[in-house]
């Protein structure tokens, strides 16, 4: 009972006297003052342990009667996510309900209705539908609706049952969960970290470097992807390790550790130690260690002192992640541009603000680090110059911000090292709107309350500015009859932003004007089947509706927008980046985005270009290059996506 | 002991504080709900209360009470109270009783019985419009020797029988007068207005003697009370407790209990407001209950028992010296926003050690609120906070008066 407060369960045990002795009269009003209790209780592990003690209990005493939860056998596994969105009272119910399977399952608790085994069968279904809660990575429809303590309670509940329930049955979905995540290659890696380590806990995991199970590859790549790592695992085995060790046992390490940093886009702590060896020692096996195609080899062989330096001054065994960053700036021959790599060099010399430097150390989790702020801000930058598609917004409702960061890396690299520079010295940034200045520390307030700190570090050093700004130039472009984003995101994200601006949303009428001409100018300025076959250029930063599973609107959300073309199959589909934490969604009328086996790439989520022009409302396009295509564009196929738009999130509004 | 207690009106937690006393009891009310009553087992007569007529009238009402056995007959609304007293004059033989129930039900004629007993009230008169309260108000600025340019003296006005706070505007001008009330509020009382530090009282009588006086302390009316009172009010206990009894002598009242409003002023007077003679709003019974460790429902009715025994009240009552350990507080919620769709328990609640328990519940699906409610409007629910220090429990009550649950 440590971390319950005395207090706490001294008023629970109070509210639950009051229950048990009212009568059927005033036992429902009991009951929700009990659950008042029961949903503070839900605020730590403790208070599970001890509401699951209670369950029988309050089960024999009905406190499910007169609701949805009163018979066991009647629940369905898949609802219970709505009701842990629904919020109090209804998912303090659904965890009381939760604990009560549980306690059938542990035969701590018998149902007449259901038996110990299905009981069990129900709750794993219940883990493999909400994995984001269980590592806090939430989807859009959870992040928007759900508050603070809701989203720990879920995490919880879910946490809960992982430890307490035989998972063998939900393994190869777990593993699926793992190899998915892992093909969007995200910039930060914590949550398949977790996922990975849970597998590796919980199941027998062959102890070999390469076996046929899959999982194998994936708890190989983060614990000891190396021969020399497997009998060393310990960090200062490995390094005695590596100090007696001849060429060939580094090659071979070299070789291993790059093919599964490759295959998963993970890294362990032991590569950052066998990398710095080989950049001092071994310089003609590095291309090896980083897993270098000839594109890299050329990079490498051309800017070996620089990028010798900048791995010696900053990889170490605490920010080890950034040497797959490595990896794929050197394959995108960043380095052959010499603002980048004056940009680096710059970066390598700054003195970074105390807040700033706050910031940083606190998503490190604060703990004692030889790593400087410095190490890891630089360890960052190369990430996400090596990796545009997987930034993300972590739980903050700083979709544009998350989205300014993935396109200036990819297209305007230099203006991203320059911005983080400015930031990461001042904390402050500076920028101009329509001939004012706008300066980030003048500004009280953007989009967030609190930041998540569920970020990279190029994000948590940025978002707060870039929040800040783009809130300032939204309330500076109101009121002039059209939607703000249309003059916003070219001056937010860079003058390649077409400035011709398309929304299906009338501000005037407060309606959907004309979606028809809407679809058919979106269709002819980048469906390659009406455009004449032009690609895009630039990212293009859309704004899209997100529905639920029922096709339920629940809000606006910004992705960018980067190439629509045809997949394998002859589909034409559009290739985004969505910031959001989990590209996998579900957004109703069988419309979900992939992340793979569609062509897409690292990072980017897919649909059929039908579908997403279906939750399209506004984009950026030149309007001097329409006119041709315009009619180009089938009927039918406009008909069909104003359908599916009316039935879903346009039921929300009036159409003229 | 009574014979069997006749429930005028509806209150599941009285009716279920009567089951655990075990004591005979018959629930007279609406006929809509006596299904309930059937499956819940209660005893039950169904009543037009709201109807006087040939066939519904306390003569026929006590008839069909009859086979029932009953000799006591308790308000629970304050629109039965009128019913209760005809029926106790019926019970006690005595015409007394039901004049006595006008009175509570008539809040002019209830000032006018004060005044003449000595309490101090504020100027009152009946008015009949508009002009009416801006003659009273004019007057009222003349007996205060208004200069030119100050401020207007502040009207109340309400309706002669109507629960608390229902249908009591404060005018502060005579451009008030004109802007806030309506041709539906007249006939009504208009008094002057009691400056003072508000409060109410909570007083069990039997036999015409206070048997158990509470005190409750008001934080923001409507919204906030606690019990026992705080320290300043407690220091006037003795006070508060000698104007109660003067009260109850000038009304005569014999049976029952009475929840009269004071201003306690700086200079130790105390102002009566109104009074009324049934179960308090603001779940001021529930807190009692919990501070002094005794159940005020079951002796709200049994006091109003002319026979009940010495032994039967020193078993409901604590005991006369019995001091509260705990302050007991509830604050009530009410949305902020005219539009929202979500109920949200804020984090802070977790940590607060004096949170006991709510019971809000969540809004229908994007629920809007109509712009007229009637006294307070309908809370969404209770917070309910216990500890030991009235200062904080003021605090809180406050601070979470301002907390929006409701998005």
């Amino acid at each position: 009972m440590n971390s319950i407060a005395d207090n706490s369960v001294e008023s629970f045990e109070r509210n639950l006297e009051e229950f048990l002795t009212s009568t059927s009269l005033t036992r429902q009003d009991k009951a929700s003052r009990l659950l008042s209790q029961i949903d503070q209780l839900l605020q730590n592990i403790e208070g599970f342990h001890y509401l699951y003690e209670k369950t029988p209990l309050l089960i024999q005493n009905g406190i499910f009667d007169n609701t949805p939860w009163a018979e066991a056998d009647k629940l369905v596994p898949h609802l219970v996510k709505g009701t842990l969105r629904a919020g109090h009272p209804s998912s303090s119910y659904e965890v009381i309900s939760e604990l009560r399977l549980l306690a059938i399952a542990e035969n701590h608790l018998t149902d007449s209705t259901l038996d110990a085994e299905s009981a069990a069968e129900f709750l794993e279904e219940v883990v493999v539908h909400n994995l984001e809660f269980a590592f806090k990575e939430l989807t859009e429809v959870s992040r928007e609706t759900m508050s603070e303590k809701e989203v720990k309670k879920a995490h919880l509940l879910i946490g809960y049952l992982m430890k307490r329930i035989p998972l063998q049955n939900v393994k190869n979905k777990l593993i699926e969960e793992v190899e998915l995540s892992c093909a969007q290659r995200p910039v930060l890696t914590k949550k398949t970290r977790e996922l990975i380590g849970f597998l590796h806990n919980k199941f027998d995991v062959p102890d070999q470097l390469f076996s046929d199970d899959p999982i194998s590859l994936y708890v190989n790549a983060v614990y000891h992807p190396s021969t020399g790592s497997v009998a060393h695992t310990a960090i200062d085995d490995y390094s005695k390790f590596l100090e007696t060790a001849d060429e060939s046992a580094l090659k071979k390490e070299a070789e291993e550790m790059g093919y599964h940093m490759l295959k998963t886009g993970l890294v362990s702590h032991h590569h950052a130690l066998l990398l710095v060896k080989l950049v001092r020692d071994h310089p003609d096996l590095v291309h090896l260690c980083l897993a270098l195609g000839e594109t890299g080899i050329a990079e490498w062989n051309t800017y070996r002192k620089l990028i010798s330096d900048i791995i010696l001054e900053n990889v170490t065994v605490e920010n080890f992640q950034c040497i797959y960053g490595f990896h794929r700036m050197l394959e995108r021959s960043l380095f052959s541009r010499r603002p980048i790599r004056i940009g680096i060099e710059n970066l390598r010399k700054i003195q970074i603000n105390p807040q700033v430097e706050k910031r940083i150390l606190k998503i490190q989790g604060n703990k004692i680090s030889n790593t400087t702020a410095l190490q890891y801000l630089i360890g960052g930058v190369v990430k996400i110059l090596g990796q545009p598609l997987g930034v993300r917004q972590g739980n903050n409702p700083t979709c544009q911000s998350a989205r300014g960061i993935s396109i200036w890396s990819q297209h305007a690299p230099t203006k991203l090292i320059d911005i983080v520079i400015r930031v990461a010295t001042r904390n402050n940034l500076v920028v101009r709107f329509e001939n004012t200045e706008i300066n980030s520390n003048l500004l009280k307030k953007g989009l967030m309350d609190k930041l998540d700190y569920n970020l990279d570090v190029v994000s948590v050093v940025l978002v707060p500015h870039l929040d800040k700004i783009y809130n300032e130039m939204m309330l500076k472009s109101m009121g002039r009859g059209e939607d703000p984003h249309k003059w916003v995101n070219p001056a937010m994200y860079g003058q390649w932003i077409r400035v011709g601006f398309k929304s299906a949303y009338d501000y005037l009428t407060n309606s959907i004007n004309n979606f028809g001409l809407f679809t058919r100018t979106f269709y002819a300025a980048f469906h390659p089947h009406y455009n004449g076959n032009r690609r895009m250029i630039y990212p293009n930063p859309v704004g899209i509706i997100i529905t639920n599973s029922k096709a339920e609107m629940v809000g606006f959300h910004a992705v960018s927008l980067l190439r629509i073309k045809e997949d394998a199959s002859g589909t034409v589909r559009a290739y985004f980046m969505n910031p959001n934490n989990e590209g996998r969604q579900n957004w109703g009328q069988g419309i979900r985005p992939t992340v793979s086996k569609n062509g897409e790439r690292p990072g980017e989520s897919s649909l059929p270009v039908d579908q997403f022009a279906s939750r399209l409302y506004a984009f950026h396009y030149n309007p001097q290059e329409i006119p041709d295509y315009l009619q180009n564009v089938e009927e039918e196929n406009i008909k069909q996506i104003i359908q599916l738009a009316r039935q879903s999130w346009g039921k929300s509004y009036n159409w003229i | 002991m009574a014979n069997c207690f006749a429930l005028m009106g509806w209150s599941l937690p009285v009716i279920e504080s009567m089951q655990k006393t075990g004591r005979p009891f018959v629930v007279v009310s609406f006929p809509d709900f006596e299904n309930y009553a059937k499956e819940h087992g209660i005893p039950f007569l169904p009543y037009q209360l709201n109807e006087w007529s040939d066939t519904s009238n306390s003569l026929d009402l006590a008839e069909k009470l009859k086979p029932f056995n009953v000799d006591v007959a308790v308000p629970l609304f304050e629109e039965t109270v009128e019913w209760a007293g005809a029926l106790n004059s019926i019970y006690r033989n005595d015409p007394r009783v039901l004049n006595r129930a006008f009175l509570f039900r008539n809040k002019a004629m209830m000032k006018r019985r004060a005044l003449i007993g000595g309490l101090r009230v504020g100027l009152f008169e009946e008015v009949h419009n508009k002009e009416g309260v801006k003659a009273f108000m004019k007057r009222l600025n003349e007996a205060n020797l208004q200069l030119d340019g100050e401020e207007d003296s502040w009207v109340h006005i309400k309706p002669f029988a109507a629960a608390g706070t229902v249908g009591h505007r404060l005018l502060k001008s005579m451009d008030d007068i004109d802007e806030k009330c309506e041709d539906g509020d007249f006939p009504c009382l208009a008094e002057s207005h009691l400056s003072g530090h508000e409060f109410s009282c909570e007083a069990f009588i039997h036999k015409g003697k206070i048997r158990f006086l509470n005190i409750t302390e008001y934080v923001h009316l409507g919204y906030s009370n606690f019990i026992p009172e705080g320290h300043h009010l407690a220091s006037k206990r003795q006070l508060i407790h000698d104007h109660v009894q003067k009260m109850v002598d000038i009304f005569g009242i014999e049976y029952g209990m009475v929840h009269p409003e004071w201003f306690l002023t700086e200079k130790d007077e105390l102002n009566f407001g109104e009074t009324a003679c049934r179960i308090p709003g603001g779940h001021i019974l529930e807190l009692c209950s919990k501070s002094y460790e005794f159940d005020a429902l079951a002796a709200f009715v049994i006091c109003h028992d002319p026979n009940a025994t010495e032994e039967e009240l020193n078993e409901i009552f604590p005991p006369a010296d019995f001091k509260p350990k705990y302050y007991h507080g509830n604050v009530m919620i009410y949305p902020q926003k005219k539009e929202f769709s979500k109920l949200v328990i804020p984090e802070q609640l977790n940590n607060e050690p004096y949170f006991e328990n709510h019971n809000l519940v969540p809004p229908l699906t994007t629920q809007k609120l109509s712009g007229d409610r009637a006294g307070f409007g309908n809370h969404f629910g209770t917070i309910n906070f216990r500890g030991e220090d009235p200062d904080k429990m003021r605090d809180l009550l406050l601070e979470y008066e301002k907390v929006d649950f409701y998005i």
